[in-house]
C-alpha cells in the first residue's frame, strides 16, 4: 500500500515538471491591479491633505511653509502600499504603481516631495462648488484624524526649520 | 435557545445580580452582572449550560462610566449565540474574582488584562507576568486611558531578566526557541525532559507584542484599523480585517451590501485555501517529507496570483473598510478563478489520494499531540484542532457572517484528535472551500460595494464578531468610541487559545514529536502577540540604493 502511495507521489512530481521562476534574476510581470509604491502627481494635487489624514501608516506629511506654499512629503518608510491614499484623493493625483522592488538603504530613492502653490479664491474664499472634495469624501464614509491632535497635519507654521518635526522624522530643506 | 431565553435562564438563577442586559438581535447578548456574582455566572454558563469559553477583556472605561469594565465572552455554538458577561469595577481599586479556576481557558486572558489594564485578580491560579516586557515596572498599565500610546516608563529596566519556574525533580531543561528552524516566529518553550520523554514545559511568548490595540484606540481611526488589523497575521490577515469590520458593523447595526458580503466570503475562502495548502506543506516539511512540501506549495501558488489580481497584493488584500469592501470581482477574474479552482481540485485530489495511504507520514503523526474532548472543552480550543477530535464547531455555520448563510458546505470532522486527524481535516476542508467559492461566484448579485455612512458612528456601542480563520475562530470585541475611533478593540486570535493546550498535548510524548505537535495547531505567534510593524534599523555600513540593489539581483 505504502509503495503504491510513493509511486503516486512520484507521479505527482513528474507531472508537475519544473515550475520555478527565474526570480530575482528576471522580474515577472505583475497584474494591472497591482498595488505598488504610490506615485504622487504634483500637477494634479490640490493640497487638501485628504491622503495624509487617511494614511494608516501616517506616511504623508503636509506642512505649510508660508501662506502660499504647502509641502507634501511622502516619507516611504513604513508605507504598506495599502492604496488608501489613492482611494481618497479627490483629484486622482496618486497612482499605485507597479513598482515593488523598493528595498534600498537610501530613503531618498523612495521619498517624494511636492511643493504646492496654494492660492485663496478671491471671489468666494473657498475654491470648490459644494460639496467640496473633502465633503464628498466624508459622504463616502471617510473620516479625518482628530484635528486637535495636529500631529500629522501641520497647519500654517510660519517657517519650517530643519529640526525634527515629528520625533523620528526630520524634514530636509533643499 | 434565543438570546432572550438565555437571559431569562440567567435571571431565574441569579435574580437581581443580573443588573441590565442589551439584546441587539437574536444572536448577541450583553449582560451586566454584579461583580461579586460574575464568577458564579461564568461558572454556571461554562459548566452547566455548556457554553464555549471565548475570551476575557478588561478595559478602562473611566472616561465614560467612571469605572473599569471586565467582560467574559462565551459562545453557544448550537444556538448561534455569542454572549458577553460584563461587570463594572470601581475606579479606585479595580479587583475581580478570577474565573480561571472554573474556566481554565481564561488563564492567559485574565493575566493579560491584569497587566495591561491593571484590574487585580482574586484567586488566579498562576498570576505570572505574561505580556509586558521583563523590564516594565509594576503599576504602569499601558492600556489605561491616562497612559499615552508612546510612553516609555522612566524606570524601565533594560537589563531585567525573566525568571523561569523550577523544573520538576529529575527533569532536564531543553530550551526550544526563541528562534527555531521549524517556526518562523519567536517564541520560547522550556521543555522539561526525562530521558526522551517530555514531562512538561513553560511557555514564554509575546516577544513581538507591539500594542496594536493601544494604537487603535489612541492614534488610528475606524477605517485605518482594518489595514493595520490585517498585518496582525501574515497568513490569515484578511480574517482579522473582516472580523474587525464586522465587529464595528454589528456594533452600529450597519449592513454591508450583499455583493460585498459575497466578496468577503470569496476572499476568506481564498485565504483558507492558501493557508491550508501552506500548512500541509509545512507539516510535511517538519516531519522531513519535503516532496509533498514542494508539491503543495506548487499547487498553492496560482491562488496567490489570483489574490494578487483581485486585490493588488498576494497576501495583504486590504479588503475591508467599514461597511463594505474595496475590490470588485470582475467577470474576467470570475472566469479565471473558476478555471483555477477546477485545476486545483484535480491536483489536490491526486495529492490527497497519495498521502492518505502513505504509511511514513502516518507513523509520525498518528497518536501524536493528542487533544481530547475534555481538554478542548476546558481550554476552549477551536478550529481544526477541535474538529479533529470530533468537536463539531465551525463559526461559518454556527455564527454565520458575510454570505455563509447562503452557501452550502460540510463541516469536516474526524475522531482521532491527533496530528494525523488534523492533517485529514485540513486536507478535506480544501474541497469545501472550493465548493463555497464556486457557489459564491454563481450567486453573487450585482450592486454597490460599500454602504454609505452619512453620519458619525455612535459611541458606546458594543460589537462582537467571530470569523472562522483557517486555524480556528478569530474573535474581535469592539466598543465604539469618540473621535472616530474605537474605545476598546480586543483581538482574540485562534492561536491564543490553542497555544495554551500545547503543554498538555506534548506531555509524556517523545521529544522528537514536539515540533509536529506544535506545528499541528498551525500556530501563529504574531496573531497571539498582536504584532504591528517592526521597524528594523539597518546596521549595514554600505549604503545600497534601490537601483543598485535591483542591478545586483538581476546579475546572472
Ligand atoms: S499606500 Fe497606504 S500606507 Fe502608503 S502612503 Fe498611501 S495610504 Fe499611506
Ligand atoms: S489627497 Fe490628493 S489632492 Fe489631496 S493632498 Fe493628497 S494627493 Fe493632494
Amino acid at each position: 500500500m505504502s509503495l503504491l502511495s510513493k509511486l503516486q507521489e512520484t507521479l505527482v512530481c513528474l507531472k508537475a515538471g519544473r515550475v520555478t521562476l527565474p526570480y530575482p534574476a528576471q522580474a515577472g510581470p505583475v497584474p494591472e491591479t497591482f498595488r505598488g509604491r504610490p506615485i504622487f502627481d504634483a500637477a494634479r494635487c490640490i493640497g487638501c491633505a485628504g491622503c495624509a489624514s487617511n494614511c494608516p501608516a501616517r506616511e504623508i506629511l503636509v506642512v505649510d511653509v508660508c501662506q502660499e506654499i504647502r509641502i507634501l512629503q511622502y516619507l516611504g518608510r513604513r508605507c504598506t502600499y495599502c492604496g488608501r491614499c489613492a482611494d481618497v484623493c479627490p483629484e486622482k493625483a496618486i497612482t499605485m504603481s507597479r513598482e515593488f522592488e523598493t528595498a534600498t538603504d537610501r530613503i531618498g530613492d523612495i521619498r517624494q516631495r511636492l511643493e504646492l502653490f496654494m492660492s485663496t479664491c478671491q471671489r468666494c474664499g473657498r475654491c470648490f462648488t459644494e460639496p467640496s472634495p473633502l465633503e464628498q469624501l466624508k459622504l463616502k464614509g471617510y473620516r479625518f484624524d482628530d484635528v486637535q491632535n495636529e500631529r500629522w497635519i501641520f497647519r500654517s507654521q510660519a517657517y519650517l526649520t530643519s529640526e525634527a518635526a515629528v520625533d523620528d522624522i526630520s524634514i530636509d530643506l533643499d | 435557545m434565543t438570546a432572550r431565553e438565555r437571559l431569562n435562564q440567567l435571571k431565574e438563577k441569579f435574580g437581581p445580580a443580573i443588573q441590565r442586559a442589551d439584546l441587539p438581535g437574536d444572536s448577541r447578548l450583553f449582560a451586566y452582572v454584579e461583580p461579586a456574582t460574575l464568577k458564579a455566572v461564568c461558572q454556571y454558563l461554562f459548566r452547566e449550560l455548556d457554553a464555549r469559553y471565548v475570551i476575557s477583556i478588561g478595559l478602562d472605561d473611566r472616561p465614560f462610566s467612571g469605572k473599569f469594565l471586565v467582560a467574559h465572552n462565551f459562545a453557544f455554538d448550537r444556538d448561534r449565540l455569542l454572549c458577553s458577561m460584563l461587570a463594572h469595577l470601581p475606579a479606585d481599586h479595580p479587583e475581580v474574582d478570577s474565573i480561571a479556576p472554573a474556566v481554565p481557558g481564561a488563564n492567559w486572558a485574565e493575566r493579560e488584562f491584569r497587566e495591561l489594564v491593571g484590574i487585580e485578580l482574586r484567586g488566579h491560579p498562576y498570576p505570572k507576568r505574561l505580556v509586558l516586557p521583563d523590564g516594565w515596572p509594576d503599576g504602569v498599565h499601558p492600556l489605561r486611558k491616562d497612559v499615552p500610546w508612546n510612553q516609555v516608563p522612566a524606570d524601565f529596566d533594560e537589563n531585567a531578566e525573566f525568571t523561569f519556574d523550577d523544573p520538576p525533580a529529575g527533569c532536564t531543561v531543553v530550551p526550544f526557541g526563541p528562534f527555531h528552524p521549524t517556526l518562523d516566529e519567536p517564541e520560547h518553550f522550556r521543555l522539561y525532559v526525562e530521558g526522551e520523554m517530555v514531562r512538561g514545559c513553560e511557555y514564554r511568548g509575546f516577544m513581538v507584542h507591539r500594542g496594536i490595540e493601544k494604537l487603535a484606540e489612541s492614534v488610528l481611526t475606524y477605517n485605518d484599523i482594518p489595514l493595520m488589523a490585517e498585518r496582525i497575521c501574515g497568513i490569515c490577515g484578511c480574517v482579522h480585517n473582516v472580523t474587525y469590520a464586522q465587529a464595528v458593523e454589528t456594533a452600529v447595526a450597519l449592513r454591508p451590501p450583499p455583493r460585498a458580503e459575497y466578496i468577503r466570503t470569496i476572499m476568506l475562502e481564498i485565504e483558507r485555501l492558501h493557508s491550508h495548502l501552506l500548512w500541509v506543506g509545512l507539516a510535511c516539511h517538519i516531519v522531513g517529507f519535503d516532496t509533498l512540501f514542494m508539491q503543495s506549495w506548487r499547487i498553492r501558488e496560482p491562488i496567490m496570483w489570483i489574490a494578487e489580481k483581485i486585490s493588488g497584493n498576494r497576501k495583504t488584500y486590504a479588503l475591508c473598510v467599514i461597511g463594505g469592501v474595496r475590490w470588485d470581482i470582475t467577470p474576467e477574474v470570475k472566469v479565471e478563478l473558476r478555471h483555477l479552482l477546477d485545476k486545483l481540485e484535480r491536483e489536490w485530489r491526486e495529492v490527497v489520494a497519495a498521502v492518505s495511504r502513505d504509511k511514513n507520514i502516518q507513523k509520525r503523526t498518528r497518536g501524536v499531540g493528542v487533544a481530547d474532548q475534555a481538554l478542548i472543552k476546558s481550554l476552549g480550543l477551536i478550529g481544526p484542532v477541535a474538529r479533529a477530535a470530533g468537536v463539531d464547531i465551525d463559526c461559518r455555520r454556527d455564527h454565520p457572517y458575510a454570505a455563509y448563510d447562503r452557501v452550502d458546505f460540510a463541516v469536516i470532522t474526524d475522531t482521532g484528535g491527533d496530528v494525523w486527524s488534523r492533517v485529514v481535516v485540513r486536507m478535506n476542508e480544501v474541497f469545501e472551500s472550493i465548493r463555497i467559492i464556486r457557489q459564491c461566484l454563481e450567486k453573487m448579485p450585482e450592486g454597490p460595494l460599500q454602504a454609505s455612512i452619512p453620519d458619525e458612528l455612535p459611541p458606546g456601542r458594543l460589537g462582537l464578531s467571530s470569523v472562522e480563520a483557517p486555524r480556528g475562530e478569530s474573535h474581535h470585541f469592539v466598543i465604539t468610541g469618540e473621535n472616530n475611533r474605537p474605545h476598546r478593540w480586543r483581538v482574540r486570535a485562534p492561536t491564543y487559545q490553542n497555544l495554551q493546550a500545547v503543554p498538555m498535548m506534548i506531555k509524556d510524548q517523545q521529544l522528537a514529536d514536539m515540533t509536529i505537535s506544535l506545528g499541528s495547531i498551525d500556530p501563529c505567534f504574531s496573531c497571539t502577540d498582536r504584532l504591528e510593524t517592526i521597524d528594523l534599523k539597518s546596521g549595514a555600513t554600505r549604503v545600497w540604493s534601490q537601483a543598485e540593489l535591483i542591478r545586483l539581483v538581476r546579475k546572472t
